[in-house]
């Protein structure tokens, strides 16, 4: 045993010796391989293109844009007349079905989060960009002008849904914590200055092939919208020119079946499937092959809104029969699942509502002739005759028509639609049995009210 | 059971493996062999039973006065066998029994009968992490179980043991579902961030991350994420040591804050190879039902609401009440859903033995638990244990090795049916159609155990090793060294095949889809110390100086895979048709500290204890990684003191102690202070998509704790009653948290440091008590009380934080600001709220201002042992004073297509009812927003106080003379058996709504030992 006692003798002297030593750096870590400090992503193209495409891929999956279930088109389309409910009571779908939202809904909560931490994204791209030194002029525009667009864009679909909310620029969180609510033309203000300020950084052209990230045309569009919203109507229909002008890049009129393929020449802008193969969350969650469904069907109000002659009834609706009842669904995605190669991609802008923005801006500032073409196209493209309104309020009535047929579960257009003309408490409290004129504006989230005090007081009726 | 007599064939058998693993492990076992033998000749070899009077003594230490290599350990059956002189006296000794000192003489065959010694409990030498104290000269707060707590409980999770036995430990059943996990709370709350409580839990040395592993994406069934505990066998387990106070946690400073669970797993002992198998088979079931309205009432409830809403027609989709379905059926859901009988079966074996220098362990155990819902589901666990220790003959060198390795297999339901089964309407079709396939009721079903088809599969790998070496230098100076090894491999799949949607949908395998997710955590540890131990005069000092590094590395990567061309297929995400990386992190942990203690020991009477500890650790920013903690402890035995010895004869042991100390907390997760991008697992246009990972303040630094105890220990008549108090203080301030922003600023919350003070303060009690004694007959009394409050003291600027609805200044952390009920109205039917502020409007700021309290107000246990002869009856009762939610918390409007518990019948029908609940109404907007305010009510919150007879035990030891060379132990069991409420519920001990509740459990184990 002596021999293995010298043996072991040095050993212990070692641990003795490292006893009482300490590293000072041992705890000083390197980033892990998954992470990348804030200012490095905005010094090289690939990674600030990156965090730039990933808000992208955010609206596709969450929030206000979403084709899935908890997106404006199936929420606002229950909440209105588009959609009628099949599943059971109690969840997000039911609350706007049933027009009884609760401001502590997790429904309400995940719109509003989820599109501030889209804007939160947006700004730290304009943050970063404005900071970095390596990237190009052009790079630079072409971030920023992204970043800019997406900002009013999300701002745009929140303030329509929740009325006076705050317009977040900054990203840091002791100044956001604070902030207040704005009115709806101060916020449409701010929205307009950005929009204006991507059309002049966005070039004409799309970078890629599939139309999936905004151009100028993008801007201009969206800002034509806006000003519509905003009864700017020759702003408006100056916009909407701007992007219809472009004739070379957008094509319309176009077959009815081809408007919602990826490579339709009507899209001005669309949000790409997260992976090869994939189609749409729209498709996806509107289609149903046996009835009756199981979350929901387009309405009978809706339905009834179609002449028999209107070929979007039958090619962007489709029935599903069980032999005694039949259901209708919204055909304007028509792949369900996935495919060798993706052949829809989710369209947020697309020509014909240019058409429809035009036309209404030119009825209001008393073009008639020039509205009813623009109604015309959109009418004789569906495989209808030309419109027989003739006084303005008539034209005016008939665009409206028109866009319901046309741009139904297409991200609210119907809500909005029918709440900046007016007309919201009218047309809905005979279908809605549970429709109150408060219900115009969703309720803000109550853990915002209780975290931030300045955004008192929470919208009528909540 | 002759084959393993040692007397006939089967002592050749024992002696070669016993000879082989000697070999094996000591390089001088030969050496030895040969100086047994001449001692073999001058001496004589003298032998004899152990006994306490009736029955034989296993384990008791014989030896040689003035011999310390000579001495030997009694078998199962009580004998033993030394060679010893003429002129020797024998030693015999035992915990829990007085010493003996016998005269060997010319006898050969000496049987020795043992007094029972109460006092002796004094003598336990308690572990308390980097040092061990006789229990007579602790100075800190440190709560024990040991192996017989743990073997006769039907639990598979080390701290469901631990339940009702420690005084200042609060544990919950997290859910009934098996491998889920228990919450545990050492002496309160004392971080505001919910998740940043945790204790540090040390197995063997080695810490041992508690983080929860998994994903919520592929743990959907339980409330959260699987638990690396889940990994410990408690058979394996010899005591499990918590350390509450300053005195004890400061040695382990920047994580001592929420206490420390030490756990040692048991070791091989010196004396003759016993092996030893314990088979245990036991069934669980839900404890009780909701009671839930029959089918005739429950569509008179739909109908007088949609009568009440004014709705003629019903609605396409009430299937319910519109005539789609059969209303006459009326199904027992929850019986068809959880109401299932859960088996559970355990097998350990354990080999161990040693001679006097090695001794070995060796344990393998397996356990297969089932489910209560319908299908086949289980959860595996199977392992191996293995203890090596050796020390020279000179007795200066020692090493102990110790390895645990686990492996756990769960094939779980992917979605808990307990909520549902409380909910489902009555008349609900079947769930399988004529020819045995899902019911779909021509898609007006959604058939609620469709999501069966999917599964959740785990398998989780876990080796956790460590090595302890040490060196005696003489002049009372050693020198040691731990070092311990984790890897920890999860991974969990989370099938989702196409089959769990209605056909209707249209759906075919290219939209099945599977999550996955692995896990790897490693690390290591290495732990220097040096150790001096002199006696000066009257004085024994002792003095412990040490270092730690230790790195933590984890690795994560989710996985969604989509698009099978076949369902079978879906364990292999490669044929999937679209493949996705959802998140793939790295993480690094490195922690360095120096940490000391001196201990000065004045003839066991006045006993001073410092403890210090320098910390470092990756987790903080530049600047902020380092921090020091420390304490002082101190003990006065009064009842050594001559005053008293002559005075207070009946006094056995005083003791008075004091501790003051700080430590700290670091549990925020890693690299939180720096400001970065990470990969967010999304594509778009063929680039991986960059998120910002935080909001980033790089200034957060640690939390401390501050504790102070006072506690008095006092035995009497020989101990045969022993008491002790403890009153303590704990401050933590500098509260690290994730402070709550609005959903503006992009994130729900950002790390920093927030100026308030959180106390708990409580007292704690044990009393222990043998009540009887006596030759054939024992009774002993356990009881533990705590009663603890937790107070925010300060918070400044509370008024302003966006903390200002969820705390209050002077009140618990753990409250909920409700709406104060004021019952149905009368005239409408519809439930009331006080307007606080009278403004006309029922707002959260302004009107949710009634408070309750979810923090118990006081908890506890009482445990009973009984032995007559052969026969041991343990109980346990578990008691709890609290508030909790009911069942209006998680309970939809009565009205709607959901089924109510049976008392909704007492509701407004016509002007003048008042209730309880309000009119039944399916679309009313009005009473919607009503019942969503009741949840938030104090209606939903009542007493849910209990007493449950946790555990009961009964056992049999079958007599010697029926099984002469071996012993037979036959027992029954039972978990939760009793449980005495007034609370309206599922169960009154459980937290997380909508999950099965802990099971009754009842079980039969025999266990033999050879």
């Amino acid at each position: 045993m002596k021999t293995f006692d010298t043996r072991l003798k040095p050993l212990m002297k070692l641990i003795t010796a490292v006893l009482f030593s300490s590293c000072s750096n041992f705890t000083d870590i390197d980033l892990p391989s998954s992470q990348l400090t804030a200012s490095s992503v905005f010094e090289n193209k690939t990674t600030a293109n990156a965090a730039m495409v990933d808000i992208y891929s955010k609206i596709r999956d969450r929030g206000l844009l979403t084709g899935y279930t908890t997106g404006l088109s199936r929420e606002l389309g229950l909440y209105t007349d588009e959609l009628q409910y099949f599943g059971i009571s109690g969840t997000a779908q039911a609350n706007f079905y049933t027009n009884s939202l609760l401001a502590t809904g997790s429904e309400i909560s995940e719109l509003w989060n989820s599109s501030y931490n889209q804007i939160y994204a947006a700004n730290s791209v304009i943050k970063g960009t404005e900071a970095s030194l390596s990237l190009s002029i052009e790079d630079k525009h072409q971030l920023m002008g992204e970043a800019l667009f997406v900002r009013a864009l999300v701002h745009f679909y929140l303030t329509n849904c929740f009325g006076p909310i705050p317009y977040v620029t900054e990203i840091d969180y002791k100044k956001n914590t604070t902030l207040s609510k704005l009115s709806q033309s101060a916020l449409y203000a701010l929205i307009k200055k950005d929009l204006e300020q991507a059309v002049a950084l966005l070039p004409v052209n799309y970078v890629g092939n599939d139309r999936v990230r905004p151009n100028r045309g993008a801007a201009q569009a969206l800002l034509a919208r806006l000003c519509l919203y905003s009864e700017q109507w020759e702003e408006a229909s100056n916009y909407s020119s701007a992007v219809l002008n472009q004739s070379q890049m957008y094509v319309y009129p176009l077959a009815l079946d081809l408007v919602f393929l990826k490579e339709s020449r009507s899209t001005i802008w669309q949000l790409m499937p997260s992976a090869a193969g994939r189609n749409t969350y729209e498709g996806n969650t509107s289609i149903f092959t046996q009835g009756p469904p199981s979350s929901a069907s387009i309405s009978p109000h809706l339905l009834n809104a179609f002449s028999s002659s209107d070929q979007r009834k039958t090619q962007w609706i489709k029935a599903v029969t069980n032999g005694s009842s039949t259901w209708y669904h919204a055909n304007k995605y028509k792949r369900q699942t996935t495919t060798a190669t993706s052949l829809e991609y989710s369209i947020v802008l697309r020509i014909a509502e240019q058409y429809l923005i035009r036309a209404e801006s030119r009825a209001h500032s008393g073009d008639l002739i020039g509205a009813k073409e623009d109604l015309n196209k959109i009418r004789n493209n569906a495989g209808l005759q030309n419109t027989l309104a003739e006084t303005p309020e008539q034209i005016i009535d008939a665009i409206l028509a028109e866009r319901r047929l046309e741009l139904f579960t297409e991200h609210g257009h119907r809500f909005f639609d029918l709440k900046r003309t007016g007309r919201l408490n009218t047309e809905l409290s005979s279908v809605k049995t549970q429709w109150s004129a408060t219900d115009q504006l969703l309720p803000l989230p109550e853990s915002e009210l209780l975290l931030n005090t300045n955004l008192n007081p929470q919208n009528e009726g909540y | 059971m002759n084959y393993f007599s040692y007397y006939k064939g089967g002592k050749a058998l024992y002696c070669l493996i016993f000879t082989a693993v000697l070999f094996t492990f000591s390089s001088s076992f030969g050496r030895e062999l040969f100086r047994y033998k001449n001692i073999f000749f001058q001496q004589n070899q003298v032998q004899g039973t152990v006994t306490d009077g009736s029955t034989p003594l296993p384990g008791v230490n014989v030896s040689i006065k003035g011999k310390t290599n000579n001495s030997s350990t009694t078998d199962y059956s009580g004998q033993y066998t030394i060679n010893a002189r003429v002129s020797d006296t024998l030693i015999v000794s035992f915990i829990g029994f007085k010493t003996k000192f016998i005269p060997v003489n010319n006898s050969t065959k000496i049987d020795i009968k043992l007094e029972y010694d109460t006092t002796t409990l004094q003598e336990v030498r308690v572990n308390a992490g980097y040092y061990s104290v006789k229990e007579s000269d602790r100075t800190g707060s440190i709560s024990r179980i040991t192996s017989k707590d743990i073997e006769m409980q039907p639990v598979t999770n080390i701290l469901g043991v631990m339940q009702g036995r420690m005084p200042g430990v609060n544990i919950t059943q997290n859910s009934g579902m098996p491998g889920a996990g228990f919450g545990i709370q050492i002496r309160g709350q004392n971080s505001i961030r919910n998740d940043g409580n945790s204790p540090m839990y040390i197995i063997d040395g080695v810490p041992y991350s508690s983080q929860s592993i998994g994903s919520s994406l592929t743990s959907p069934n339980m409330p959260s994420e699987n638990s690396p505990l889940n990994s410990i066998n408690p058979a394996d387990i010899e005591t499990i040591e918590v350390l509450k106070d300053g005195d004890a946690t400061a040695i382990y400073g920047s994580r001592g804050a929420n206490g420390v669970v030490l756990i040692s797993t048991k070791k091989g002992k010196q004396g003759k190879t016993s092996f030893s198998t314990t088979y245990q088979h036991g069934i669980g079931k839900v404890i009780r039902f909701k009671n839930v309205l029959q089918t005739p009432q429950y569509l008179a409830m739909r109908r007088e609401a949609f009568a009440n809403d004014g709705v003629a027609q019903y609605p396409a989709s009430a299937y319910d009440v519109n005539g789609t379905w059969d209303q006459n059926r009326n199904t027992n859901w929850q019986k068809e859903l959880i109401g299932g009988l859960a088996d559970n079966t355990n097998l350990q074996a354990s080999l161990s033995g040693g001679s006097l220098q090695t001794n070995f362990l060796f344990s393998g155990n397996y356990s297969r638990e089932t489910t209560v819902y319908p299908g086949n589901f289980d959860y595996i666990k199977t392992g191996g244990h293995c203890n090596l220790n050796h020390e020279s003959q000179n007795k200066k060198f020692k090493i102990n090795f110790s390895a645990i390795y686990s492996a756990q297999f769960s094939s779980l339901p992917s979605i808990d049916l307990t909520q549902i089964s409380g909910r489902l309407s009555p008349n609900a079709p079947k769930l399988y159609d004529a020819s045995g396939n899902l019911n779909w009721e021509n898609n007006t079903f959604d058939n609620p155990i469709a999501p069966l088809e999917g599964k959740i599969k785990g398998t989780t790998y876990d080796l956790l090793a460590n090595v302890m070496l040490s060196y005696d230098l003489g002049y009372g100076l050693a020198v040691r060294s731990s070092f311990g090894y984790t890897d920890l491999n999860q991974k969990q799949l989370n099938f989702q095949p196409h089959t769990i949607f209605s056909p209707s949908s249209g759906f075919g395998s290219e939209i099945s889809s599977l999550y996955s997710n692995l896990i790897n955590r490693t690390s290591w540890i290495a732990e220097p110390q040096l150790a001096w131990n002199q006696s000066i005069g009257k004085a024994e000092i002792e003095v412990l100086a040490g270092n730690t590094f230790q790195s933590q590395k984890g690795d994560r990567q989710l996985i969604n895979a989509t698009g099978f061309s076949n369902n079978a297929l879906m364990e292999n995400p490669a044929s999937a048709a679209t493949y996705r990386v959802v998140n793939s992190d790295q993480s690094l942990y490195r922690y360095t500290a120096a940490f000391m203690r001196v201990n000065f020991n004045w003839e066991g009477k006045y006993i001073l204890n410092l403890t210090g500890r320098r910390d470092g650790s990756s987790r903080f920013g530049p600047g902020k990684q380092f921090a020091s903690f420390g304490a002082v402890g101190a003990a006065w035995n009064f009842a050594k003191e001559p005053v008293f010895k002559k005075n207070l004869e009946f006094l056995s042991f005083g003791k008075i102690r004091a501790s003051y100390g700080t430590s700290g907390n670091d549990q925020i997760g890693d690299y939180q202070f720096l400001d970065t991008y990470g990969t967010s697992g999304l594509t778009y246009s063929g680039i991986s998509g960059l998120q910002p990972s935080r909001l980033s303040n790089a200034d957060f630094g640690w939390e401390t704790n501050v504790k102070f105890e006072v506690a008095l220990e006092a035995g009497f008549f020989n101990d045969r009653i022993f008491t002790s108090a403890s009153w303590f203080i704990n401050k933590s301030s500098n509260q690290l948290v994730g402070i709550p922003l609005p959903g503006t600023t992009g994130f729900q919350s950002i790390q920093a440091n927030l100026d308030a003070e959180v106390q708990n303060k409580g007292i704690e009690i044990t009393l222990r008590t043998v009540n009887m004694k006596s030759k054939e007959f024992s009774w002993i009394t356990n009881l533990n009380f705590t009663s603890l409050k937790n107070e925010l003291k300060s918070f400044p600027g509370l008024s302003s934080s966006t903390y200002r609805n969820q705390f209050v200044i002077g009140m618990p952390l753990n409250i909920q600001k409700v709406y104060k009920y004021e019952g149905v109205d009368s005239a409408l039917g519809i439930y009331q709220f006080k307007d606080v502020n009278g403004d006309g409007v029922l707002t959260a700021a302004d009107d949710k201002q009634t408070i309750k309290n979810l923090n118990p107000k006081f908890y506890g246990g009482m445990q009973n042992q009984l032995h007559y002869r052969n026969v041991d009856l343990d109980f346990l009762f578990q008691f709890v004073r609290q508030e909790n939610f009911n069942e209006n918390f998680s309970n939809p409007m009565p009205g709607t297509m959901f089924n109510q518990p049976s008392g909704v019948s007492a509701h407004w029908q016509s002007p003048g009812d008042i209730g309880p609940y309000q009119a039944y109404s399916n679309s009313n907007t009005a009473m919607i927003l009503a019942n969503s305010r009741l949840i938030q009510s104090d209606a939903a919150v009542s007493d849910a106080s209990y007493i449950r007879l946790k555990n009961i035990s009964l056992s049999y030891q079958l007599p010697q003379k029926w099984t002469k060379n071996f012993t037979c132990r036959l027992s029954v069991q039972g978990q939760n058996i009793l449980t005495i409420t007034k609370y309206k519920g599922i169960d009154p001990e459980f937290r997380s709504a909508g999950y099965l509740p802990p099971l009754r459990i009842y079980s039969t184990t025999v266990n033999l030992t050879f």
